[in-house]
């Protein structure tokens, strides 16, 4: 019962009551040489039926929320699956009225969308947290960063709305023809500037996810040590060095595992992303292409679907995005652990 | 920088010019590489204070223009009426304020005692079970909120046949554990284990050191963990578009229930201006009300990291 039983007992500098109990004859030990033992045992001592009921009652209780949602999803769409099987995965057509149901239109317009969302807001993220925890004054920090991580609370329904009445005009009037002129990248941005695209509902998952990126990278420099700040000084590098060659690699974990963090997001915004990415059922084949993604697809069918196979179908896009961000979620943590490894110093 | 010392010719006659020759061209090089260096990191803070700039203009351009849109849609009608028909000006949205607190304060009903009963287990328990709970409650903050809404809708409103505020409770609840339970947990261990010692050295069972001394030393960090997974619980729309329906008024947790981040999803995108309107508002009061209780739950948090100091 002891929650801290088990951990391998560390020199306590309180502790005064062991170091000399090897070298005290038995007669002469004082009592106090007996109150180590006597506190574990009273440790250890069960703390009750009431308050281990407690414990049990609300792991349990969560633990089988947990699983109860894994399994109705899994089971609700079985049908789906037993329909058209994995070939789910790789059908382009989304056609409820002919019985044709592909997600392959939505995963790609997800991960384009995420790619997106990521190429925006990862650099100009980890820039900002590097200006605010390493360069700027405090005068100038503090108050930065106290907005930033306010902003980061704004729900993604007001970023939506937002980018519906504000950005999807001025998308379709200026930021779209202007980007089509632009030499080298025009080859992403071909096709009629309408408003409503993909390249919108990246850009409204970069606003969306940035102030987290900022927070947590920021956390993570803070973290690293003075002394390795100091050292990097000391071998004479500039102030901007010690950022670059000491700062940001001791950090490097931390702004991973923000990444992570801030891809989950985008994966799975589902709201903001239905209102401005246009709702097309088609491939995309520019950034300017209205498209879908599985959460704005889930949002526009679920409401609309019969019982049966219909809604089955949509669930099924459901598990889908449960098994992407799962993915993308292992594969972080696959990746912290390769690297923390050799890291050891 | 090797190169030229090797250079240098060795000899009796020609060490003192050459060491201060070598000298001269070390400092030349070096001043050189450091007005590089400097000029290099100048470059980069430029593109930092940039990348700050681009950062800030979009979240500052959203809360200003939400607030300035916002506030011109509120008057004392918009928070006592009900809303009028599709298209038609006036009306309030007195029903979703209702219908977002009945939500959420359910939804922390169920989720509260449960998080921190479960955050006590993971504080008091190591081992594969324990283990898997904390696996668990990672994974489930990753989960889309999509995704949970529609297993509250299986769950839920499928076997009841009808929408409630209960099933949007339900899944909200479900989204806020995950947090409740690790920063409870984080908080909890934050007490030091000396003050546990001495509940149990008076003799003290332990439910009541928990209750008395671990639970109110780590009162603070849970407050801020629980408002802060409330704030986010009330701007969520996706789990509530398909379990709580958009009626309304009510009071009846069992009955469809408005909400207002559903408000503003079906006024955002309706065509109509005095929608959109009505839109601004209810963003600009979930701004609000979501800004208050970060900003609540960060007094709290300083205070607690005061005491602490």
């Amino acid at each position: 019962m002891g929650a801290w039983k088990k951990e391998p007992e560390v020199a306590d500098p309180v502790d005064r009551t062991t170091s000399t109990l090897e070298e005290i004859p038995p007669a002469e030990r004082t009592p106090v040489a007996g109150v180590k033992e006597a506190l574990q045992r009273r440790w250890d001592r069960p703390g009750g039926r009431g308050y281990a009921a407690l414990r049990w009652g609300g792991a349990t209780l969560f633990a089988a929320v947990a699983i109860a949602l894994v399994v109705t999803l899994l089971t609700s769409s079985s049908q789906a699956f037993g329909h058209s099987g994995l070939s789910l995965l790789w059908t382009g057509t989304w056609d409820p009225t002919h019985k044709i149901y592909g997600a392959e239109t939505f995963i790609v317009g997800t991960l384009i969308t995420t790619a997106v969302a990521l190429v925006l807001a990862v650099p100009i993220g980890v820039a900002t947290a590097a200006f605010l925890s390493e360069l700027a004054p405090r005068w100038l920090a503090t108050p930065l960063s106290v907005l930033i991580d306010l902003i980061a609370a704004v729900p993604s329904i007001v970023v939506g709305l937002w980018g519906l009445l504000v950005l999807t005009p001025a998308f379709a009037h200026h930021v779209e023809p202007f980007l089509k002129t632009i030499p080298v990248l025009e080859w992403f941005f071909h096709g009629p500037a309408l408003g409503p695209s993909m390249l919108l509902a990246g850009v409204v998952l970069a606003v969306m996810i940035l102030p987290t990126m900022v927070a947590l990278s920021r956390t993570a420099l803070a973290g690293v040590a003075l002394t390795d700040r100091e050292a990097a000084r000391a071998l004479g590098g500039t102030r901007w060095q010690v950022v670059r060659r000491a700062v940001i690699p001791g950090a490097r974990t931390g702004i991973e595992g923000a990444v992570t963090l801030a891809m989950g997001r985008a994966l799975g915004e589902s709201i903001a992303v239905a209102m401005v990415i246009g709702n097309a059922y088609v491939i995309p084949h520019s950034l300017l292409a209205p498209g879908a993604t599985l959460g704005s697809a889930i949002i526009n069918n679920f409401g609309g679907a019969t019982p049966g196979l219909d809604r089955s179908e949509v669930i099924a896009l459901v598990v889908i995005l449960l098994g992407i961000t799962a993915l993308v979620n292992a594969g972080g943590q696959v990746l912290l652990r390769s690297r923390s490894r050799p890291a050891v110093h | 920088m090797t190169t030229e010392t090797a250079a240098v010719p060795a000899g009796g006659a020609g060490m003192g010019h050459g060491a201060a020759r070598r000298r001269e061209l070390i400092r030349a090089q070096s001043a050189r590489s450091l007005r590089r260096r400097h000029l290099t990191g100048r470059g980069a803070v430029g593109l930092c204070v940039v990348a700050v700039a681009i950062s800030l203009t979009p979240l500052v351009a959203l809360v200003a223009y939400t607030t300035s849109r916002g506030i011109h849609a509120l008057s004392v009608d918009f928070f006592t009426k009900i809303p009028t028909p599709q298209g038609i000006p006036g009306g309030g949205i007195s029903n979703a304020i209702v219908g977002s607190l009945i939500i959420v304060g359910l939804a922390a009903a169920m989720a509260v005692p449960v998080g921190i009963a479960s955050a006590l287990f993971l504080l008091e328990r190591r081992g594969r079970i324990a283990g898997a709970i904390r696996f668990t409650a990672d994974v489930l903050t990753g989960v889309p909120s999509i995704a949970i809404g529609i297993f509250a809708y299986a769950v839920l409103v499928e076997p009841l046949a009808h929408f409630s505020a209960l099933a949007g409770s339900f899944a909200l609840a479900v989204l806020m554990l995950p947090v409740i339970i690790r920063s409870s947990e984080s908080a909890m261990r934050a007490v030091p284990r000396t003050e546990w010692e001495a509940g149990l050295a008076l003799g003290v069972r332990r439910g009541r050191v928990v209750r008395s001394i671990v639970l109110r030393g780590a009162l603070a960090g849970i407050v801020t963990g629980n408002l802060l997974a409330v704030a986010r619980a009330v701007g969520e729309t996706a789990p509530l578009l398909f379990t709580t329906g958009n009626q309304l008024f009510n009071l009846s947790p069992l009955q469809p229930t408005g909400a207002v981040p559903l408000t503003i999803f079906s006024d955002g995108t309706s065509p109509f201006p005095a929608d959109q309107q009505v839109a601004w508002g209810a963003a600009f009061v979930l701004l609000l009300f979501v800004l208050v209780l970060s900003v609540i739950a960060r007094l709290v948090a300083g205070r607690l990291n005061r005491q602490a100091r």
